[in-house]
């Protein structure tokens, strides 16, 4: 079985972003950078998959030099080889140029069944992976939170709201993982030094033969406002005052009632 | 040589008296006995080494002859505990008397007799006679008691969970010394009663026991005395050919392992040097233990001290230190015997078949008794199923593994040297770097500790929000400090921890003391990644603060967390970060002797010191905090029952802090218990994992409105009395 998890590398979630005064992105310097957690529950059940049904597990990645260490964490967790996407002509790439370049990427190896996050928690697009199935025309399920092996099929369920969907979809086919799909495993230090030495191939635009016009157009990064502070209802000190006051205010300034 | 006769005056009795001629039949069975516990020793030595890494302990040699000498003859460490340590004295030291004694017998007979020398006459035998029945009564005094405390009134610590583990080997132990003893009177009561000089008076308890004999005529007597006398020869012979195969062996491997004893700081762990091309990492079978290691369990003498504290154990775990040792010792001689074997068969592979000479000859038959006796036991032993069993997960099971708190009370009060902890973390070792299969709320720790250098996973950018107010500089912005505050991740992240920082932090300003802190180029210690088992993941934090601390040319840091004080003494060196390392407790303690700061503000209040794990056990630092808070008007100080260097942990160790308990009783409700048993209002305490875990101790047992944990430093800068008022901001202001 010829497994694809596609894997993208992300600010971690607690770091600080500050925009660049310009607009034109973020300011790197300091950031930690690691697997899109959505990502890594693709990434866990592709090698659960292999570890019961035998296969390969191929990661793919598109992003700057420093992606590497992304690919080497899914290769630590115990993938078999990498595919690193990295070209300067695809910094700041939107949804529609990543996909096609991983489409470029994925059609050229064999692919039974490609695992993506459900969205990345950067830009939180959630695009990547539906127009990657498209592009590779193949069906597509997302947002899994169970999957289950039928041969020449996958069962997944996916939560809708107030009800839950159960998918039988022929291979091959995308799925992309949501939260509660598995808890992905503390890669081993076998592991980890094994993966040093696991072939990662480096491909440009050039030889994916993919253009970096894309669909959309950042035209800028505007941090959000800062939070204002907190107003206290004192009102005449009473209870009743203060009720009365607070029902004012939430109707006339903030607008919700 | 003419004899004079024994008289007053020259006092003596007739050494084999009654057994003139049973010299020779004693001497053949004596060889034959210390044959017996020769082999025995020899296939024992096999076994130690037949397994484990090598680990060569004969450094430092005077300070492990010290360590022989003060708890392998001395035995203070046994003393520590009055019942247990003067029963086992009295049998140690009576013991000791009563081979002089018969050392003394068989020199006078063989040597001094024969040369005219005799010594043991007149004043000089009468002390002799008095003293052997004295330390002969102290043995069986000690047996006594023994049997008492086995049998009768059964202490938690010689079972498990509630369970006596005696077996059967412990009674014919305790059975055997008694009849030597008893035997030993019988003979001397039937002598007397024979002979009856009347200095033997002197001889009390034969002579005693020789009144009760009066009956007996004297040629039933010299029957009686021939029988009792071969009686209590075999069962003295007995129990020295008995030693090697018995639990009497600690006679031997306890001693040795008090010469063996680590002669590194408390609770030292030895790093992972090899990342790169290692396999495995940590303890996954037995033979990845050291030597040493494996020969502590033969050294364990099952007295169930280390249980009696432990604070996995008394809260109902699985875990007991002892319990712990104990089955790595019965799994060791599972495995192995297979491995001395296939350690000869290699040795005689390599001598080779055509070796001749005397020490050839000694050791093929050796090695056809070994093999005579492996046939022997190999229905006894080894089982096949047995020896299949995983070390981790198996023989030791993980919630044992997982439950420890590395507190190091085991260690602490072992009174056979044997380190526990180091074991644990191999273990865990094991189980997080090489099988990366361990409890999910620890995995999480981990990769917060990857992603933000702290095991909350809080902002990394966050770290030094704490001092924004207070006017701290980075080393970054004044390097040209004497200390540097190491703040650690409670310290920093912690909500209860930053008031400690931030009160810290004012007395040393307050002191004029000049400090910078890393600011957000601080990172984790590392201390909770070690003892968790992840050492890859502890060494890539303590590598990036050595990093940066060298830098800044850091010679002297102060923490507030014992955690990280340890880890920057006892770790750091390990890998080029040597510094000067103080607890904030060991500061503040100096700066009121030196009248740097003055408490001048009344602190009432019964307070009690808990004594945290990593600076009491591991870093001998007991005294500092007490000094502090006597120094404190108005406050109070009690102490709770299990302190000093018997204080119980709070639960947070070893990585515990970040891990469920969801087996038996909370351990910081239990030392919340004792706080509240002694009394106290507040307990004090000089660790923010501590404080953590005592806080939620005193929320859980509804005692927060009685009840407060404080740190030293917060009782210290109140008692200061420094804090500025400071206007409270009024939401809203009082109508006009």
């Amino acid at each position: 079985m010829n497994i694809v998890a596609c894997v993208k590398q992300v600010p971690d979630t607690e770091a600080q972003i500050r925009v660049k005064p310009d607009g034109s992105g973020i300011e790197e310097g300091g950031i930690k950078w690691v697997m899109n957690p959505y990502d890594e529950f693709g990434v866990e059940e592709a090698l659960r998959l292999k570890e019961k049904n035998g296969g390969e597990v191929t990661i793919v990645c598109l992003g700057p030099a420093r992606a590497m260490e992304t690919i080497r964490t899914a290769l630590a967790m115990g993938a078999d080889k990498g595919i690193h996407i990295n070209d300067p002509v695809f910094d700041g790439a939107d949804a529609f140029t990543t996909a096609s370049a991983l489409a470029a990427a994925i059609k050229g190896i064999p692919h039974d069944i490609i695992f993506c996050g459900q969205r990345a928690i950067d830009d939180d697009s959630a695009q990547v992976g539906a127009i990657l199935a498209d592009l590779l025309g193949i069906p597509q399920v997302t947002v899994v939170t169970k999957l289950e092996f039928a041969g020449s099929a996958v069962k997944v369920i996916r939560p809708i709201e107030g009800a839950q969907l159960l998918i039988e979809c022929p291979l091959p086919c995308l799925v992309t993982a949501q939260k509660g799909l598995n808890e992905p495993r503390y890669a081993s230090l076998p592991g980890i030094m094994k993966a040093k030495k696991k072939p990662v191939d480096v491909k440009n635009a050039a030889a994916l033969g993919v253009s970096a016009d894309g669909k959309a157009k950042v035209v800028r990064f505007v941090p959000p406002p800062a939070r204002a502070a907190g107003k206290i209802v004192c009102a005449d000190g009473t209870p009743e005052g203060k009720a009365a006051e607070l029902a004012k205010l939430l109707r006339e300034e903030a607008k919700v009632i | 040589m003419e004899r004079i006769p024994f008289s007053v005056g020259n006092e003596g009795r007739q050494v084999f008296w009654n057994a003139e001629t049973f010299e020779t039949f004693l001497f053949l069975f004596t060889a034959i006995a210390l044959l017996i516990f020769a082999y025995g020793i020899y296939r024992r030595w096999q076994l130690w080494v037949a397994l484990g890494k090598p680990e060569t302990r004969l450094d430092r040699l005077p300070e492990r002859v010290k360590a022989l000498l003060i708890n392998g003859l001395i035995q203070v460490k046994t003393f520590r505990e009055p019942y247990p340590g003067i029963m086992h004295g009295l049998i140690f030291f009576g013991f000791m008397v009563l081979i002089f004694g018969a050392a003394f017998d068989a020199s006078e007979f063989h040597i001094a007799e024969p040369l005219g020398w005799a010594f043991l006459r007149g004043t000089f035998y009468l002390v002799f006679s008095f003293l052997m029945d004295l330390f002969g009564l102290a043995v069986l005094i000690g047996v006594l008691l023994a049997l008492y405390r086995r049998y009768i009134r059964r202490p938690d610590g010689l079972g498990y969970q509630g369970k006596p583990d005696n077996t059967a080997d412990d009674a014919v132990v305790l059975l055997l010394l008694f009849g030597i003893i008893m035997t030993g009177f019988v003979i001397e009561a039937l002598r007397i009663r024979v002979t009856s000089p009347s200095w033997e008076v002197w001889s009390f308890g034969g002579w005693m026991l020789a009144k009760a004999f009066t009956a007996i005529e004297p040629e039933q007597a010299k029957l009686l005395h021939k029988a009792t006398w071969w009686t209590h020869t075999f069962l003295s012979l007995g129990f020295i050919a008995y030693i090697p195969y018995s639990r009497l062996l600690h006679i031997i491997t306890t001693p040795a392992n008090h010469f063996l004893v680590s002669l590194k700081p408390a609770g030292y762990n030895e790093p992972i040097r090899d990342f790169e091309t290692a396999e495995t990492f940590g303890v996954g079978k037995i033979e990845e233990f050291t030597k040493k290691q494996v020969f502590d369990s033969d050294a364990c003498t099952r007295c169930g001290r280390c249980q009696d504290g432990c604070p996995a154990y008394l809260s109902g775990k699985p875990l007991s230190p002892k319990k712990l040792i104990q089955d790595l010792k019965t799994f060791w001689l599972t495995q192995a015997p297979a491995a001395a074997a296939a350690r000869r068969a290699v040795g005689n592979a390599a001598t080779g078949a055509g070796e001749t000479g005397g020490r050839g000859i000694v050791f093929k038959a050796l090695d056809r008794i070994d093999a005579a006796v492996d046939r022997m036991g190999s229905g006894t032993t080894a089982g096949a199923a047995s020896a299949e069993t995983a070390l981790v997960g198996g023989v030791i099971d993980l919630h044992e593994l997982w439950a420890c708190t590395n507190c190091l009370y085991c260690t602490e009060n072992c009174s056979a040297s044997i380190e526990h902890v180091p074991k644990i973390i191999g273990m865990r070792q094991y189980k997080v770097l090489t099988e990366a299969d361990f409890a999910p709320e620890l995995q999480l720790t981990f990769r917060n500790m990857e992603n933000n250098s702290n095991p909350w996973g809080i902002g990394s950018h966050l770290r030094a929000d704490w001092a924004k107010d207070l006017g701290i500089k980075t080393l970054a912005e004044d390097p040209a400090v004497e200390y540097l505050f190491y703040v650690g991740c409670s310290g920093s992240f912690d909500d209860r921890g930053k008031k400690v920082s931030s009160a810290l932090a004012k007395i040393l300003k307050a002191a004029g003391i000049s400090f910078g802190i890393l600011g957000t180029e601080e990172g984790c210690c590392g201390d909770s990644a070690l003892r968790g088992g992840n050492e890859y993941l502890s060494q890539t934090l303590v590598q990036a603060n050595i990093e940066v601390m060298n830098r800044y040319h850091v010679k002297k840091i102060i923490t507030t967390c014992p955690h990280g004080y340890n880890a920057l003494k006892k770790d750091y060196p390990n890998f080029g970060g040597e510094f000067e390392v103080y607890h904030h407790t060991e500061i503040i303690a100096e700066l009121i002797a030196a009248g740097k700061i003055t408490l001048k503000k009344p602190v009432e209040g019964l307070f009690t010191y808990h004594d945290s794990c990593f600076l009491g056990r591991y870093n001998g630092i007991y005294d500092q905090p007490r000094r502090i808070l006597r120094a404190v008007p108005g406050l109070k100080l009690t102490e709770m029952e299990r302190n000093l260097a018997k204080s119980f942990c709070c639960g947070a160790g070893g990585a515990r802090m970040w891990m469920e308990e969801d087996i038996g009783e909370r351990i910081n409700n239990l030392r919340t218990d004792q706080a509240v048993a002694a009394g106290a209002g507040t307990i004090a305490v000089g660790c923010p994992f501590c404080l953590t875990m005592l806080s939620d101790g005193i929320k859980d047992r509804k005692k927060e409105e009685t009840m407060a944990a404080l740190d030293i430093a917060e009782i210290v800068w109140r008692a200061m009395d420094l804090e500025e008022a400071q206007p409270v901001a009024e939401a809203c202001a009082a109508p006009q």
